[in-house]
């Protein structure tokens, strides 16, 4: 067991050491000059050739990639993520920023998934087939098909237009965060609600079921002690999941209700060719997606102690 | 299989047929006509420079639909090459190839897909080049597992007795195991990629316009939102009903090859 | 010839077979006898290279033995055959490169083991076991190999049928002439038909000798034990 755990985490590192690699080939191996995109952000105007190599000297990218790339993880190991490149100001303290709108937004929209997949799951599964089950189904299927800057705008165009109910844009108010976060919830929810409805029924198949209900245990105490850790498994496994379309649904929505955030941040950057920004906000997505991976790993093994090396 | 074979043939009608028996010229701009609403002359109404909505959205499914189809045929090939090679590649193949399937699956689609198509600049060869780079994982995860599961049959172990080449043993004996799974793989990620092309020209950093894509069509329309609303429903719709219908027969051919494999 | 010497393979910390030496001349028969877990199957990979031993040699008249285009009879028959392609095709795959096919071999050898064209052009499931049994032999032979090994080639198969395929096997070979090497734990059928017998158990070779001097007297306890079950279960005299 702790073997397995320890082989998890030394996996997760080295997925960790990949995705430094790939976020910063990726922005090494971008077109064009980044000197000079970065000179031309800085200064706005026809910049002489000798204020580009400074900037190119400046910024570390004189050396080759293996050098520049050095140059970037050794700070990054103790947490420094460098200076934006076209305002020389510390990337983290903007980041933390952005992060601190995103991960309220985040844990609203899960919050509201959660809310409305559960107790749809828990009705459409006490009779499979049945009207409610279709209708849930149905439900879900739409909710997958429609794609959340669509929706957004309907939300807005419902509760901010015509309603008047709830504000719209940018993040003054505790109000704003719900529409951007109904928007979110409701992707969430479509998606969950296939799982855990299809996790209670598996569960529900199981074989041993039948002889707890013949040795007269109630079917609350069956659901409770045996339906529930059973439908938990493909929960957690898809937690992780989840997570991957939490953080590209909250790029999507801070753009369209124009809050700031990550999304915003990361939209910006890529606009002003900002590229330890890019980078940062890049590193941080795939690091919380593989951490919150190796936690669902882990924890999957602690439920369910079978699964091994299934799939090494 | 049937339904799947039917609603490609649909898609293809659709983006092949649709742009003949469109009504109007998709970029023909009559500026005293913008923004009207639907009628007997423009069906689906005019958008800001007065083009035929109706037209636009015909037309843009050429682009929507067939780059879809592209990016996840793309997808399929290389993430079936790649699970193949790992299943059969022996050890440090398959540790390499699952270790990059894993890296590669660390970023999520879109944020990966808006820095690769944000940094080359925006237009349509970056957009299919990142969201073929971000869509290939899970091809490559099931081909593997299907690989493995195939390497230990007994009519592999014959055909590596009767000397086949590998190639020919993967085209008769590996690819018809393959098919059907991928095939549905292949439909999820074909809705996704509808929604990834969308979302990025939406971004803006998809394809461009003046060209007719749906989610560029939507980043239009958003800017008269509140005077056309209707505008903007147009194009957010023809998204919906594509990867709605996609991932009903997706689901169909799913279930048909369960009860295939396991007819209890 | 067929020389295996002193092969150990090891899985893991476990040993599955361990300094097995072993030897099969063209046009005879051996037969190795042990029970399920004995090493049977790991012998057959090391022998056909799927696996490669930890120690020792395994070579046919001095070369890898894949090198003579060895052929295996499974046990389970259909499963030598991909479900999605006729049998025919499957058939021909030792063939397939030869031009042109050999296709008066192949009508030789349906005659002989009784097998019409119209079952080739079915699919797997679309026939018995016995046929498929029979198919799997046409395939294993299509090709003339020097070597056929036989991985319990008649387990999957009803009494009568074993009797039939049994026979059919002896004078497939003395027909053709290629060394067998049958792997099974129906120590009635290795007496009646091997050359030799080699009984093996966790891994080892307890004995190797021929046949008759083994249901006379087997050399060790183990052999004994075995020799009497089988007498117990009647296996002489059903083979005979």
């Amino acid at each position: 067991m702790t073997r397995g755990i320890l082989g998890l985490v030394l996996r997760a590192c080295v997925v960790l050491t990949g995705v430094a690699l790939a976020t910063f080939a990726l922005l090494w191996n971008a077109p064009g000059d980044p000197a000079l995109a970065i000179a031309l952000a800085r200064y706005d105007t026809v910049v002489p050739a000798d204020v580009i190599d400074r900037v190119r000297v400046e910024a570390g990218l004189d050396g080759g990639f293996w050098a520049a790339f050095k140059g970037w993880v050794g700070p990054l190991m103790a947490g420094d993520l460098g200076r934006s490149s076209v305002t020389g100001r510390a990337v983290w303290p903007e980041l933390a920023a952005a992060g601190s709108y995103t991960v309220p937004l985040a844990v609203a929209g899960l919050g509201i998934g959660l809310a409305i997949s559960v107790p749809l799951a828990v009705i459409a599964t006490r009779a499979p087939g049945g009207w409610t089950d279709r209708f849930a189904v149905a439900l879900a299927s739409l909710g997958a098909a429609v794609p959340a800057y669509w929706l957004g705008l309907l939300l807005i165009l419902l509760f901010a237009v015509h309603l008047g109910w709830l504000p719209a844009m940018g993040a003054r108010t505790r109000a704003h965060v719900i529409l951007p976060a109904l928007t979110l919830g409701l992707g969430v929810a479509a998606s969950l609600t296939r799982i855990i409805r299809s996790g209670i029924l598996e569960a529900r198949g199981q074989q041993f079921l039948p002889a707890l209900r013949r040795r007269g245990v109630s079917d609350r105490a069956i659901g409770r002690d045996h339906v529930v850790p059973h439908a938990a498994i493909p929960v957690v496994t898809v937690f992780g999941l989840e997570l991957a379309f939490l953080l590209e649904g909250t790029v999507m929505v801070e753009v369209i209700f124009g809050r700031p955030g990550l999304g915003s941040f990361l939209v910006a950057a890529i606009a002003a060719r900002d590229f330890p920004k890019v980078q940062a906000v890049v590193l941080l997505t795939a690091l919380v997606f593989v951490v919150v991976n190796l936690l669902v790993d882990v924890v999957y093994r602690l439920i369910d102690p079978r699964i091994g090396e299934r799939d090494a | 299989m049937r339904s799947v074979i039917a609603l490609f043939g649909a898609f293809v009608l659709v983006a092949v047929f649709g742009p003949l028996v469109a009504p109007h010229d998709p970029s023909a701009i009559n500026v005293p006509n913008r923004l009207s609403s639907p009628g007997a002359e423009w069906f689906l109404g005019t958008d800001a420079l007065g083009r035929d909505i109706l037209s636009r959205l015909l037309h843009g499914a050429r682009w929507s639909l067939g780059l879809a189809f592209l990016v996840s045929v793309i997808g399929l090939l290389i993430g079936t090459l790649a699970g193949l090679a790992a299943a059969l590649g022996g050890r440090l193949a398959d540790w390499l190839v699952m270790r990059t399937t894993d890296t590669f699956l660390a970023f999520p689609d879109l944020v990966a897909a808006v820095v690769i198509a944000g940094l080359l600049g925006a237009g349509t060869g970056s957009l299919v080049l990142a969201l073929s780079v971000t869509g290939w994982m899970r091809y490559a995860r099931v081909a593997r597992g299907i690989g493995l599961s195939l390497a230990t049959r007994g009519y592999v172990l014959q055909a590596k007795l009767a000397g086949m080449s590998p190639l020919a043993i993967a085209r008769w004996h590996y690819l018809p195991s393959l098919l059907p799974s991928l095939t549905v793989v292949w439909t999820g990620m074909f809705a996704r990629a509808i929604l990834g092309i969308s979302a990025l020209g939406f971004l803006g950093f998809g394809v461009q316009p003046p060209l007719p894509e749906w989610g560029t069509m939507l980043l239009d329309a958003r800017i008269h939102m509140l005077s056309t609303p209707l505008q903007m429903i147009w194009p957010g719709l023809a998204v919906v009903v594509c990867v709605l219908v996609i991932n009903l027969a997706g689901d169909a051919l799913r279930d048909a090859l369960a009860e295939r494999d396991d007819p209890a | 010839m067929l020389r295996v010497e002193s092969v150990s393979v090891r899985r893991g910390r476990t040993m599955t077979l361990e300094d097995v030496s072993l030897s099969l001349e063209p046009g005879r028969t051996l037969a190795v006898v042990g029970e399920s877990g004995a090493g049977k199957s790991t012998l057959i990979a090391a022998v056909l290279g799927f696996l490669r031993p930890w120690r020792g040699e395994i070579s046919w008249a001095g070369a890898p033995v894949r090198d003579c285009a060895p052929s295996l009879v499974m046990q389970e028959p259909r499963a030598a055959f991909n479900p999605t392609l006729t049998l025919r095709r499957s058939v021909m795959e030792p063939v397939a490169a030869r031009r042109p096919p050999p296709l008066d071999r192949m009508e030789r050898l349906c005659r002989g083991l009784e097998l019409t064209h119209d079952l080739l052009d079915r699919r797997p499931l679309e026939v018995s076991i016995g046929q498929a049994q029979r198919l799997g032999l046409l395939r294993a032979l299509i090709a003339a190999p020097p070597l056929v090994l036989f991985d319990e080639p008649l387990s999957a198969l009803d009494a009568f049928t074993q009797k039939r395929t049994a026979r059919l096997i002896a004078d497939l070979q003395a027909e053709e002439g290629f060394a067998a090497l049958i792997v099974t734990h129906d120590l009635g059928y290795a007496c009646a038909y091997a050359d030799d017998i080699a009984v093996l158990r966790s891994g080892r070779i307890e004995e190797l000798t021929r046949p008759k001097d083994f249901i006379a007297s087997p050399r060790t306890a183990y052999g004994r034990k075995l020799r009497d079950a089988a007498v117990a279960l009647g296996a002489f005299e059903r083979a005979a």
